[in-house]
């Protein structure tokens, strides 16, 4: 007997169909990983089926029972429960406070702490976290926040688990953590309904995978009888070659137009020494705590060096505020989009124009059409979609966020560009059109400073590589050299 | 933007009301549609008019200012002082718009400098520009304008349109130019939407925030000068509680106390409706304790329209 079953799920939004007449069905104690590219409809999908969609066609049935939750209280109280792509814990409080959070015993009118922190205990050994009950959140890492909010989900008795991108801000070593959870809950009969961007773990953790595209559904498939290209084509309905690789062959010449000196701020990194020639893609991998995007904070001015030189085209330059590196010719897409990248309630046009306003200028007034305009010329070269300049970028997919964060770049003619993880949270896709971008870029001149933690993209796509860890420069390597163990073992801090 | 229909905007709505009310005010008394009476609402929202477009700036970014009204009454003070002196009217006034600017300015580097919440660090100012106000005076009304300057600022031009109303329209259709085709305004919106990703945009926002505390000063300034005129004598207890109905007007136009959104049109018709509301209960017959109840009222129905309003959006959008 399927646990849950959807059938014939369709919703419409003004003017998009999100999902359309999607059916299958989810088995009791598995793993199921639901993947698709952004806006395939795998957040629709979720939502409908936690109660915060309420409104939909169709029909999901809970153990063979037609259910229809109205919010997401009411799927709680049926077992149904979903922990959140972004953490939501109450810092001030306990671990404990958070897990019984609204449901905490009570002695008369009192909290009965006692019982409170023995129940949340018992629970947390029940699930092998090796976390006291009486300690307080503040302070613990993301991957410590996400078993918790998971103790949370398990004290409410679910029997199915929605993740959604559980691993996006994990270290390696917590998404093991995770997935040993996983396998356990999956051991006691709970089911998992799995999303996530990254495929590796979908092949490590799911006994099946249903794969969404443009809110239709395309098929569910037995892990072990796909392999990860087949998915991969099937998320996108096209041969596309997710992995970064450079087709257009290497263009960097000998001049070095950015050279960074003896870089030290104090305390968070020390002696950062590196230099960027023209049309090249200089690489910087390390572990999370490597202070790699302090260093390009630094580089562009929104963080303060204590010393160091910055020299553009041979001259010495100081760069002490943002606006000072814009006028250099440097910009910085930085690795939050969503808080230091998109402003929110601004139009895309001038989310694009923001850098360079001075462009459209018309004596002193600023000429909406020219803006306008130059939102527009990049539709057709970053395939931005909508291509509506009036339309706000917060409601644009990850990907087409990131496209707008780099035309507005594009924008000011910046020479360098500086990457801060690029592809974080984008779907297959938009990754690969993103690292044909970049590809493109290098050509038109441009050079391009990537931070990235993801191996193959560091591989794939640059000419040289500047390994850190710990606020130092383990080493620097060239095209040739670059392998997985080999940047690992100097990420890790070995030496030469 | 955000895209409404014409028939969402905050300004349709507000023009709604005001309809509404002209009707009822009507009903209760005719004299309230005569030309007279009308034009006495627009002139009576001129103190608070100037004000909240001023706040209103301030709130764009983000931030807030409480010592507008205390700004206020340093520029009358001053001025006032100046004009019995014996100094040209014209030139009082551009010294009190200056000293208002720096008065504002001074808010915006506790704010972007000291890293002070708007919020505290205008409340601090709030209570020590009261304080100049005072220590200039002595406590001590000062007395007796000159009419060449009461003229200037509270006289009627063309036909009987006062020349306050003018400075009104003129401080908001300005501030309108700014906000809209000025690159600084577009940069306003952004730094009140997303700070931080301003910044990283290359965008001076502290140079900008200070400047639209500085906006704020201004038009503390021209208000507090324009109750100068009309009064004939400046107090250095003026202003006293108009940073509120300030902050009101502007969050009945739609301005966003989370910052990035509002506009001078709805600040405008907001101390109109303001303006209005109180005339109209005054021809009414309404006693006047019951003006605060109504004006509460206003300002709570306004900010529930707004919450429908992201509703709507969501439902719309969301995805």
């Amino acid at each position: 007997m399927p646990d849950i079953t959807f059938t014939h799920i369709s919703k419409q939004f003004p003017g998009v169909k999100a999902l359309q007449d999607v059916s299958f069905s989810i088995k009791q104690g598995e793993v199921h990983a639901l993947v698709g590219e952004n806006g395939a409809g795998k957040s629709t999908l979720l939502n409908i089926l936690h109660g915060v969609y309420p409104e939909y066609d169709g029909e999901i049935s809970l153990f063979g029972t037609p259910v229809h939750f109205r919010n997401t209280h009411e799927a709680i109280q049926q077992g149904v429960a979903k922990v959140h792509q972004e953490v939501s814990l109450v810092q001030s409080l306990s671990i404990g406070q958070n897990i019984l959070l609204g449901y905490e015993p009570r002695k008369g009118r009192f909290i009965d702490y006692k019982n409170l922190h023995a129940k949340a205990q018992a629970l947390l050994d029940e699930l092998q976290l090796d976390l006291k009950s009486e300690h307080s959140i503040y302070g613990l890492s993301t991957g410590e926040m996400q078993m918790i909010s998971i103790a949370k989900a398990m004290y409410h008795k679910v029997s199915l688990l929605s993740l959604d991108e559980p691993t996006a801000s994990l270290s390696n070593r917590e998404t093991e953590v995770l997935f040993s959870l996983i396998k356990r809950l999956k051991q006691a009969g709970i089911t998992i309904l799995y999303v996530s961007h990254r495929l590796e773990e979908i092949f490590e953790v799911a006994d099946r995978v249903t794969v969404l595209r443009d809110g239709q559904y395309i098929g569910t498939f037995e892990t072990r009888d796909i392999n990860r290209e087949q998915l991969i084509r099937r998320m996108v309905g096209r041969d596309v070659s997710a992995f970064a690789q450079r087709l257009q062959g290497r263009v960097a010449s000998s001049e070095v137009v950015l050279e960074a000196r003896h870089l030290t701020k104090k305390q968070v990194f020390e002696d950062i020494s590196f230099s960027l020639r023209k049309g090249e893609i200089l690489g910087f991998s390390g572990l999370v705590g490597a202070k790699r995007t302090d260093v390009m904070k630094c580089l562009f001015g929104a963080e303060q060096l204590t010393s160091g030189e910055i020299f553009m085209a041979g001259k010495k330059i100081s760069i002490n505020t943002p606006q000072q590196a814009v006028a250099a010719g440097i910009g910085l897409i930085p690795e939050n989009r969503k808080t230091e990248g998109v402003i929110k309630n601004i139009s895309n046009e001038d989310n694009v124009g923001i850098s360079c306003m001075h462009k459209f200028l018309r004596w002193r007034f600023v000429n909406h059409g020219r803006k306008r305009e130059n939102f527009l010329s990049f539709v057709p070269v970053l395939h931005l979609t909508p291509p509506d300049p009036a339309y706000a970028t917060s409601q644009l997919s990850g990907g087409n966020q990131q496209k707008i964060i780099l035309a507005r770049w594009l924008s000011t003619d910046a020479e360098v560009l500086i990457l801060d993880e690029p592809t974080k949270g984008i779907d297959v896709g938009a990754k690969a059109e993103i690292y044909h971008l970049l590809e493109e870029l290098v050509h038109t001149g441009k050079s391009i400073i990537m931070v990235s933690s993801e191996l193959p993209e560091i591989i794939g796509m640059c000419d040289r590589v500047v390994v850190m860890h710990e606020g130092k420069k383990q080493a620097e390597l060239e095209a040739h050299e670059l392998e997985e163990e080999t940047i690992l073992h100097y990420a890790m801090g070995g030496v030469q | 933007m955000k895209k409404y229909s014409i028939l969402m905007q905050r300004e349709f709505a507000i023009i709604v009301a005001l309809f509404v009310m002209l009707i009822v005010f009507t009903i209760v008394d005719p004299i309230y549609i005569s030309s007279g009476n009308l034009l006495d609402i627009i002139e009576q929202s001129t103190i608070n008019g100037l004000l909240a477009i001023g706040i209103t700036f301030a709130i764009i970014t983000g931030g807030i200012d409480l010592s507008v009204g205390s700004t206020f009454a340093i520029v009358i003070v001053t001025v006032g002082n100046m004009l019995k002196a014996g100094v040209p009217p014209f030139v009082a006034v551009l010294i009190g718009l200056v000293l208002g600017y720096l008065l504002g300015v001074v808010n915006g580097l506790l704010v972007t400098q000291m890293r002070l919440q708007p919020f505290i660090a205008t409340l601090g100012t709030m209570s020590v520009y009261r304080g100049i106000a005072y220590v200039i005076t002595g406590g001590w009304p000062v007395l007796s304008m000159p009419s060449t300057y009461r003229k200037m600022l509270d006289g009627d031009l063309i036909g009987d349109i006062p020349v306050s109303v003018l400075i009104l329209f003129a401080f908001a259709f300005v501030g309108y130019i700014y906000l809209k085709y000025l690159r600084a305004g577009m940069h306003l919106y952004a730094i009140g939407n997303n700070e931080e990703a301003t910044r990283l945009s290359g965008v001076n926002v502290d140079r900008l925030k200070t400047m639209a505390y500085g906006v704020c000063g201004v038009g503390a300034a021209l208000s507090g000068m324009i109750l100068l005129a009309r009064l004939g004598t400046g107090e250095p207890t003026a202003g006293q509680g108009y940073e509120l109905n300030a902050i009101a007007a502007a969050a009945i136009g739609g301005t966003s106390l989370a910052g990035g959104k509002g506009s001078m049109l709805g600040t405008l018709l907001g101390a109109v409706l303001l303006s209005a509301l109180k005339v109209g209960l005054i021809v009414a017959g309404v006693d006047t304790f019951w003006q605060f109840i109504a004006t509460g009222l206003i300002i709570i129905i306004a900010a529930y329209f707004e919450i429908i309003q992201d509703k709507i959006q969501v439902a719309g959008y969301g995805r």
